[in-house]
């Protein structure tokens, strides 16, 4: 694994975020900034692409809502106790892709890393229920529209990183020297 | 396998919970992980001994704090303890690492630069992920003693899944090990030790700690005049989501004079400052689930 020593500027390195709209951010940030200030003494980034704690926190937020906002339709309740109820279902729901595509995955393919192949089955499943309560009449499809929209902006995001690929590149190796 | 060993394996500090973090740090997306993050550090809550024994802690380091309050505060220890391993283990089967910043780096060097020294440390962060990038950026050699997980599966898994690189003793065996360790020090290895807690029947000294009597290991102080070393306390704090502090103070010199009682007493009393300002700043990773202070009640 890469590391940067001692460059405060290089926690906002594109290649430290996963997702395109993440890309962007971290590098009109990376331009934004001169030079950072940090009470430590020494610093140590790793170039990791699930390194960043706001990125993978806000989108762990956001889809822990849409799942909330699915059970919670689905649930013979009125809205505010199916709220409630739904949270903790919520949270059980999301170990699902893991704890049942997991051990399929490693009886096929053996015991190792299979992080990128269940977060592949765990977004998509998270698309076809997007589209069912999208299409559906419920109060929910606000949140699938919602989702939608998020995916549609990474998109867009990802063709602009893609143009400015030249730069981001150009930018991550002057902080890096 | 008898069947009491059978359910073992599910007890808090059986081997399952170790298989069942591996197989989640080899399969769970890192955009889900902090909900199966929190889902987790609120089901362990159910372990009554270990949340009692936080929630006792938190009385003395926290005076005249609720019990309500001092709840919460336990799910940030569960919370913080569950993102600690995971990242240890993540270190160890995917080569990992988090953000590292270092506080007193002089301090740091001198200890890398010294023939030979004594990385006195806490249950606090992730003391393994410290040691691990020790072993990992330092040309010296480096030696973790720890007590040996209680369990006998889970200590073979333990052994089994470790880090390469990094020589682990168990304080089990106290006059050998003390023997063995005085030679390895003397060699120029670095010993690290974890002082804040008493585990076992090891021999210990009399501290003051957040006003109330307590022990801590004997065993680093000793070692530390016998091979005329300094002892170098070491705290690898958690920052944030992959992210760490390793904060080294400054030395602690076992100065020898005729009076050992008082050399020993002054190095102790240096050391539990030092912890004292760390736990007090830092409660929230403060991996102690076992009551410090046995007198304070439930």
């Amino acid at each position: 694994m890469n590391v940067i020593a001692d460059h405060p500027e290089a926690r906002w390195l594109p290649s430290r975020h996963r997702f395109a709209v993440g890309k962007l951010i971290a590098f009109a940030k990376l331009r934004g900034t001169t030079q950072s200030v940090n009470s430590a003494e020494r610093l140590i980034f790793p170039i990791d692409r699930d390194q960043t704690a706001a990125e993978m926190n806000g989108v762990a937020i956001w889809i822990f809502v849409t799942t909330v906002c699915y059970i919670a339709a689905a649930l013979p309740l009125i809205w505010p106790a199916a709220i409630i109820v739904a949270i903790p279902i919520a949270a059980i729901v999301l170990q699902f892709p893991t704890v049942i595509i997991g051990p399929i995955v490693r009886m096929l393919i053996g015991d190792g890393n299979h992080i990128k192949i269940i977060s592949v089955i765990a977004m998509s499943l998270l698309v076809i229920a997007s589209s069912y309560v999208a299409a559906s009449n419920s109060w929910a499809r606000y949140a699938a529209w919602f989702f939608f929209a998020v995916l549609i902006l990474n998109g867009a995001a990802a063709v602009v990183v893609w143009l400015l690929r030249a730069p981001i590149r150009a930018a991550e190796e002057r902080c890096a020297r | 396998m008898t069947r009491s060993a059978w359910w073992r394996r599910f007890l808090v500090r059986g081997v399952f919970w170790r298989q069942l973090l591996r197989f989640a740090i080899l399969n769970v997306p890192p955009w889900i992980e902090p909900i199966i993050m929190a889902f987790w550090a609120a089901f362990f809550l159910l372990w009554g001994p270990g949340r009692r024994g936080v929630m006792r802690n938190l009385q003395v380091i926290k005076p005249g704090s609720t019990s309500l309050a001092n709840f919460f505060r336990c799910y940030r220890v569960f919370w913080n303890y569950a993102w600690t391993i995971a990242d240890n283990v993540r270190f160890k089967e995917l080569r990992t690492i988090p953000d590292w910043e270092f506080v007193g780096w002089n301090h740091f060097q001198s200890m890398q630069a010294s023939s030979g020294a004594i990385l006195l440390t806490a249950h606090m962060g992730s003391y393994d992920l410290g040691a691990h990038l020790f072993s990992e950026t330092s040309t010296r050699r480096i030696v973790m003693v720890r007590a040996p997980e209680e369990d006998p599966e889970t200590r073979r898994f333990e052994e089994h899944h470790g880090a390469e690189g990094l020589r682990i003793e168990f304080n089990t065996r106290a006059t050998e090990l003390a023997l063995d360790l005085l030679e390895t020090v003397r060699e120029g290895a670095i010993v690290a030790i974890q002082g804040d807690r008493v585990v076992g029947p090891i021999s210990t000294f009399p501290a003051t700690f957040f006003g109330r009597p307590s022990t801590v290991p004997a065993g680093p102080f000793a070692l530390a005049m016998a091979a005329r070393v300094p002892i170098y306390p070491v705290f690898v704090v958690r920052a944030g989501r992959r992210r760490y502090r390793l904060v080294t103070s400054r030395p602690i010199e076992i100065t020898r004079s005729r009076n050992r009682d008082d050399d020993f007493a002054r190095a102790v009393a240096q050391w539990m400052t030092e912890l004292e300002a760390v736990v007090r700043g830092y409660w929230y990773q403060w991996f102690t689930f076992e009551p410090a202070w046995p007198e304070v009640s439930a």
